[in-house]
Formats: C-alpha cells, sequence, structure tokens
C-alpha cells in the first residue's frame, strides 16, 4: 500500500507539539501554578478568582481582629487604670472618714481626690488611633469637667466590625454605659466625695466612699466586656488562621501545580523531544537513491 | 509480414515513449517538494496490432496521456477541514488576547472587588479614620480604573480585527481573480482531452488557501470550477470573479458586502474571515455586555447603600460611583466624589457611626440583579471567556489532526515518493537502453544485408 512519502510535515508537528508540551511544563515548574490562563481550565481559574476574593476577606477579618485587639486592650488598660485610680479614692475615702485627721490632712486627702477625679477624666477621653473610645458613635471629646459638674458629650451609639463571614463583633461600649452607670457618673460619684472631705463629715465621706466603691465595681464589671471579647478574639484569630490554612490549600489544589508530576512530564517531553530529534535526523536522508551507485 | 524497418520504426517510438516517461519521472522528482504538486503518471498503451494473412504483430507502445493522480472528494474534505482549522485557529488568537486581561487572580477587576470591600471592612473599625476613608476612594478607583482599562483593551481587541478582516477580504479577492484566470485555460484544456495537471494544480493549491481564509462551496462544472460562499453568493464562475468589499458597520465595526452589494457579514463562518468575525461580533460583545451589566449593577448596589447612610459631615449619602447605565457602563464608571468624608459611613448621622458600613458591606455577597454576587458575575465571565478560548484552542487541535490524516490520505494517493521515480527511473532507463539496442541490431542486421549485396560477385 502507498503511504504519504512526504512524512516530514508530521515529524515536525510531533515536534512542535512535544516542545509546546515543555514549554508548559516549565511555565508551570516557574509559576507553581497549572493555571496560567483561564483555558488551562475555566473551571479552576473561576473558582481560583473567588478562592483568591475569599482570602482576601479573610486576610481582612484577620487585620479587623489585630485591630480590634488593639483598640480593647487600650480600653481595657485605661479601665484598669481607672480601677486603681477608684480604689486609690476609695482609699482616701477610707482615711477620710477617720474622724480624727486634722484640717490639713483632710485637705490632702480632697486634693488627692481631684486629682483621682481629673484622672478619671482624662482616662474616660482616651484615644486609640484618633478615635475616643468611650464617646460612643460621636467624634468629640466624650468627657468634660465644667463649674457644673462633668458633662457627657458622646452618645450610647455603638459599631459592628466584621469579623468573619456572618460574624460581627461590637467594637465599642459607650462612656454612658461605663461611667454613667445606675448609681451616676463615676465623676460625679467622686465629685460628692470631694464635697464630703470638704465637709469634713465622717458620715458624709463614709456614704461617699460607699457610693465611689459601688462605682467600682460597676466599672469593673464593663470592662469585663473587653475581658470577653479579647478572649473571643484570640478564638476568632485561630479560627481565622486555620480558614487561611484552609484558603491556601484548597487553592493550590485548585491551580497548584503538583511539581513532581511537573517535573517527570517535562523529563519525558525532554526525551520525546531528542527522540523526535533524533528520529528526523535518521529518517529524511534514506532513501534508494542512498543504495544506487 | 515483418520487416528489419518495421523493427527499426518500433524501437525508435519505443525510444520517444520512454524518454517522454523519463521526462515525466524527471518532473516529478523536481517538483518533490513542490507545495500542491500532484504526481503524474505517463500512461502507456500497447499499440494495435497488425495482422499479415495468419499472423498478428504487435506495434509497439505509445503514449497515451500524462496524467495527474488525484482524489478531487480527498481535496474538497481538505478545503472544508482548512475552513474549520482556520476558523477556530483565528478564533484562539483573537481569544488569547481577551483572556490575558483576564488572567490573573492576584490582579485586575477581581482583585479590585476584594481590595474595595477590604477596605470597607477596615473602615469598620474606624470610621473616622481618614486615611481609611481615603483607602476606600483609593480603592474605588483602582476599580474603576480596571474596568474602564478592560473595556478600553476589548475594544481595542475587537477595532483591531477590522484589520484583519480587511486584509483576508482583500486576500480572498486575489485568490479568486486567479482563480477566475485559470478556470477557462483549465477548461479549455480537459475540452481538448489534455491533462490540465499543471494549473489543476495551482488551481487547487488556491482553493485550499481561500479555504484558509472564508468558508466556500466548490463545484466542478465543464466551464471549471463554481466557487460561492456558504450562503450561496458566487465568487468565482468561470472566468469571472465577483470581489467582496468592506464597509464600516455598526459600532464602528467592518462588514462584509457581496459584490451584489448585499451584507453577507452574518452568512461567514468559516476561515480566519469567519473566526474573526465570530469573535469580534459575538464573543467580545458578549463579554463586553456581561463587562457593562457588572459595571453597571455593582454601581448601582453600592450608590444604593450610599443613599441609606451618611457621611461623615452627618449628610445623606451621595453616589460613590458615576456611569452611564447599559452599554458602555465599564467604560464610564468613575468615583464620583473626591473627598472621603463624603463616604456615607454612617447609619444615624453622626460621624464617628459605622452602621452603614454593613450595607455597602452587604454587596459583596448579595446577588445583583443577574442573579450571582459581584465576584461570583466577574468569575462566571472568567469562567465564560476561559471556556470560549479552551474551545477554539480544542477544536485547532481537533482539527489539525483531522486536516493532518487527510493530508497523509492525498500525500499517499498524489505526493512523489523518490524510492517510486527512482524505481521509475531505473525502468526507463532500462526500457531505453533495450530499445536502443534493438536499434543498433536492427543497424547491424540492415548493414550486413547492405554488405551482402555490395560483396556479391559481378556477373561474368
Amino acid at each position: 500500500m502507498r503511504v504519504n512519502p512526504n512524512y516530514t510535515p508530521e515529524l515536525l508537528n510531533s515536534l512542535w507539539n512535544v516542545e509546546q508540551q515543555e514549554q508548559n511544563d516549565i511555565l508551570e515548574l516557574s509559576t507553581g501554578r497549572s493555571v496560567n490562563e483561564p483555558s488551562d481550565n475555566p473551571a479552576a481559574a473561576a473558582a481560583d478568582v473567588e478562592n483568591q476574593a475569599a482570602q482576601g476577606q479573610n486576610d481582612q477579618y484577620l487585620q479587623n481582629t489585630t485591630d480590634l485587639e488593639g483598640m480593647f486592650q487600650t480600653a481595657q488598660s485605661t479601665l484598669s487604670s481607672v480601677v486603681t485610680a477608684l480604689n486609690q479614692a476609695i482609699s482616701a475615702g477610707t482615711e477620710g472618714a477617720n474622724s480624727g485627721l486634722s484640717a490639713s490632712n483632710l485637705q490632702s486627702l480632697t486634693q488627692e481626690v481631684q486629682d483621682i477625679q481629673q484622672q478619671v477624666v482624662t482616662l474616660a477621653n482616651t484615644s486609640y488611633e484618633g478615635a475616643y473610645l468611650f464617646a460612643g458613635t460621636v467624634n468629640t471629646q466624650p468627657f468634660t469637667l465644667g463649674a457644673g459638674g462633668v458633662q457627657y458629650n458622646g452618645n450610647s451609639g455603638t459599631n459592628t466590625v466584621p469579623i468573619a463571614d456572618g460574624s460581627t463583633m461590637q467594637s465599642n461600649v459607650p462612656g454612658s454605659q461605663i461611667f454613667l452607670g445606675t448609681t451616676g457618673s463615676v465623676m460625679g460619684l467622686l465629685q460628692q466625695l470631694v464635697t464630703a472631705l470638704q465637709s469634713g463629715n465622717s458620715t458624709s465621706i463614709g456614704d461617699a466612699t460607699t457610693a465611689v466603691s459601688s462605682a467600682l465595681n460597676y466599672v469593673s464589671q464593663e470592662s469585663g466586656f473587653y475581658s470577653n471579647a479579647l478572649s473571643q478574639l484570640n478564638s476568632n484569630q485561630t479560627f481565622l488562621q486555620q480558614e487561611t490554612v484552609s484558603l491556601k490549600t484548597q487553592d493550590t489544589s485548585l491551580v497548584g501545580v503538583d511539581e513532581a508530576t511537573a517535573a517527570t512530564d517535562l523529563s519525558q517531553a525532554t526525551t520525546a523531544q531528542s527522540a523526535a530529534l533524533a528520529a528526523i535526523a535518521k529518517v529524511i536522508p534514506q532513501s534508494l537513491l542512498n543504495y544506487l551507485q | 509480414m515483418g520487416s528489419l524497418s518495421f523493427a527499426m520504426w518500433t524501437a525508435a517510438q519505443a525510444l520517444n515513449v520512454d524518454q517522454e516517461a523519463l521526462d515525466v519521472t524527471s518532473n516529478n522528482i523536481a517538483n518533490e517538494d513542490t507545495p500542491g504538486y500532484t504526481r503524474e503518471v505517463p500512461i502507456l498503451q500497447e499499440n494495435a496490432a497488425i495482422t499479415d494473412g495468419n499472423i498478428t504483430y504487435g506495434s509497439g507502445v505509445e503514449l497515451t496521456q500524462i496524467q495527474s493522480v488525484r482524489d478531487q472528494v480527498l481535496e474538497l474534505q481538505i478545503a472544508e477541514q482548512n475552513q474549520q482549522q482556520s476558523s477556530a485557529q483565528a478564533q484562539t488568537n483573537s481569544l488569547q488576547q481577551v483572556q490575558s486581561l483576564f488572567s490573573s487572580s492576584t490582579s485586575g477587576i477581581g482583585a479590585d472587588f476584594t481590595a474595595f470591600f477590604s477596605s470597607l471592612s477596615q473602615l469598620s473599625t474606624n470610621p473616622t479614620s481618614e486615611p481609611y476613608r481615603q483607602a476606600v476612594l483609593t480603592a474605588a478607583q483602582n476599580l474603576a480604573g480596571d474596568f474602564q482599562q478592560t473595556e478600553s483593551n476589548l475594544d481595542t481587541i475587537q477595532s483591531g480585527l477590522n484589520q484583519t478582516v480587511g486584509q483576508t477580504v482583500s486576500q480572498i479577492n486575489t485568490i479568486t481573480a486567479q482563480i477566475a484566470q485559470l478556470n477557462p485555460q483549465v477548461g479549455a484544456m480537459q475540452q481538448a482531452g489534455q491533462d490540465p495537471g499543471a494549473l489543476e494544480d495551482q488551481e487547487d493549491e488556491l482553493i485550499q488557501q481561500l479555504s484558509q481564509s472564508t468558508n466556500v462551496q466548490v463545484t466542478q462544472t465543464e466551464s471549471g470550477v463554481t466557487i460561492s460562499t456558504g450562503n450561496g453568493t458566487p465568487l468565482v464562475v468561470g472566468g469571472q470573479s465577483y470581489a467582496l468589499q468592506t464597509a464600516e458597520g455598526s459600532s464602528g465595526m467592518t462588514d462584509v458586502i457581496s459584490a451584489q452589494g448585499q451584507d453577507i457579514t452574518g452568512n461567514i463562518t468559516g476561515g480566519t474571515l469567519g473566526g474573526t468575525l465570530q469573535v469580534q461580533k459575538q464573543d467580545i460583545p458578549s463579554v463586553l455586555t456581561q463587562l457593562d451589566n457588572l459595571a453597571s449593577q455593582f454601581g448601582t448596589a453600592i450608590n444604593n447603600a450610599q443613599g441609606k447612610g451618611f457621611d461623615e459631615n452627618g449628610n445623606a449619602g451621595q453616589a460613590l460611583f458615576s456611569f452611564t447605565a447599559g452599554a458602555g457602563a465599564a467604560s464610564t464608571l468613575k468615583v464620583a466624589i473626591t473627598d472621603p468624608s463624603l463616604i456615607a459611613a454612617s447609619s444615624d448621622g453622626t460621624a464617628g457611626s459605622g452602621g452603614n458600613i454593613a450595607n455597602l458591606l452587604a454587596v459583596q455577597t448579595a446577588a445583583l440583579p443577574s442573579g450571582a454576587s459581584p465576584i461570583d458575575t466577574y468569575s462566571n465571565l472568567v469562567d465564560q471567556v476561559g471556556n470560549l478560548t479552551s474551545q477554539a484552542q480544542t477544536q485547532v487541535s481537533a482539527t489539525t489532526t483531522s486536516l493532518n490524516q487527510l493530508n497523509n490520505q492525498l500525500g499517499a494517493i498524489s505526493g512523489v515518493d523518490i524510492d517510486e521515480e527512482t524505481t521509475n527511473l531505473m525502468n526507463y532507463q532500462r526500457a531505453y537502453e533495450a530499445a536502443a539496442r534493438v536499434i543498433s541490431t536492427v543497424d547491424d542486421l540492415t548493414q550486413s544485408v547492405l554488405q551482402m549485396g555490395a560483396s556479391a560477385p559481378s556477373a561474368p
């Protein structure tokens, strides 16, 4: 049977196919991806778009978690300082309630409590990254101390921050909730203690000190929000880090390259190329003419 | 009865025939690598016998015809495969440019969506942060910029194909004019009983080239081949060719017009022209429409969410994006505000509220009117572009394999085999040498006869 005598186009096609395979293998090994263009695997390329979006979103959840942690740690530290200050005020009140104190001692204690009151106002006006921690959702200094006592300029609004798919976390506790408790404002109760100390009335001082103790308990209780939130954020961070690993693993299975397979393919393609070149070099010169003298 | 002169005449005729057969072999060898060449074979026939009484003598050999060995059915099948392969190749070439706009999952529109929503999410941690607000604006500008750039690049690819359409139509006209010139010559030789092998080779080669350019129907008639486009628009009839024309159609895209003035763009499906028109008039417009819908629906959704909130100054949120609805939405998508404080993060009018960010972030996962979220819609588009390109590549591969098989079959019939030609060469050489030896022998015999007469003793 007669065969096609001009088989060089087919040999060249084979060679080109092998060389194309080599280029693909090299591209996959150099990029670490088996899908470098959508046409390589359209479904995987589309899934990769969604996976990258999910990874980006997850990264942002992690960033939000870190941001909240910084903010909450500052808030917790601030409230801890408030509790310390209130404890000092209670000590001063307890000491002032002692009827044997001299006027100068009372004056000294009064000054100490006034300083504590100022310190608490300053702490209540703490800001983090330019935002007041206890102003609710307004962006003005929440507490001002004037002749008429302490005034709260914030509101009772709260914000939420997304920390995972379908999960948000309250990002602030308004100052009205922490410092304007059911027993009166913390700063107002400190003012009552100042007034009592100034009066020198042991009973009044004792009552005012008890009221400050109640405020301390209230503030301590409110600061529990931050402790719980930090614990929750810590768990969330662990979850998100696992999610990141999971998404990256998923992405690798979608578009990543199996390096061992790609390297083996490349090796086979190189061998096939050598074989094709050898075949072309060997076959083309052969004809009957080679055997005629 | 036989005679030396009859033997001499028979041998001389054989010499001529062998010489002509050697010419055919020589021509085959000379054209071994000529594209489109069809091998020729000398058709030898025994001369009519001569009867003398009860004895019949053979009267030698004659060359009746030099015949090209071709298979017209296979040639038509190859033309058909050429149309499909060239169409798929043209689609692949253009779609590879298109898919490069959607290749990266870490940059471009998909990544911009993620960056935009991440910036909003970050803003929720500190709604009064100027850098965070600016980051939202920057991410929105990047997204709008990439929508514009992608649409602009698609437009450039689409309008660039006008040049391919024009060049291909020009090639088609050149080829059909050449076929029209060959047609009468081929017909005349066929009517004269001659083999128009070389001319037919040229014509076949031109038809294959034409098939690579567009889909054609080829019909053999008494006046040569008649060639028409897929819908029957004549391109070549006898010695007359009908040139196609181009004209600017809708949206600045080139249309193909028949010599009779009809727009036949929609009927061209094969060859480079068909593949190019497929991408230019169907594939790219489909991608553009989806891109425009995505830009428009996403912009509307974000603007609606903005409208539900308040900016940092307590005013009702205004549109974040501006765009022309419908066609061209992607190319006109812009960020409408430059002041970061105008981002409507607040749900109650207070500057520090981030309550409306939830509404803005909800756009990320909520279904647009198209039925999917923005990122899902975009990934569907990536899938579609990838599939279009992959299908075209697969078709190139399949048609190339089929074309190779057909060319192999045709090569087995029409290709020049040097081994075969060398064998023929030796056969004709031996036959020539034998005929020459007969002539030499007959000449010797004739000399002997003549000398026999010359050496006879004179009469006493």
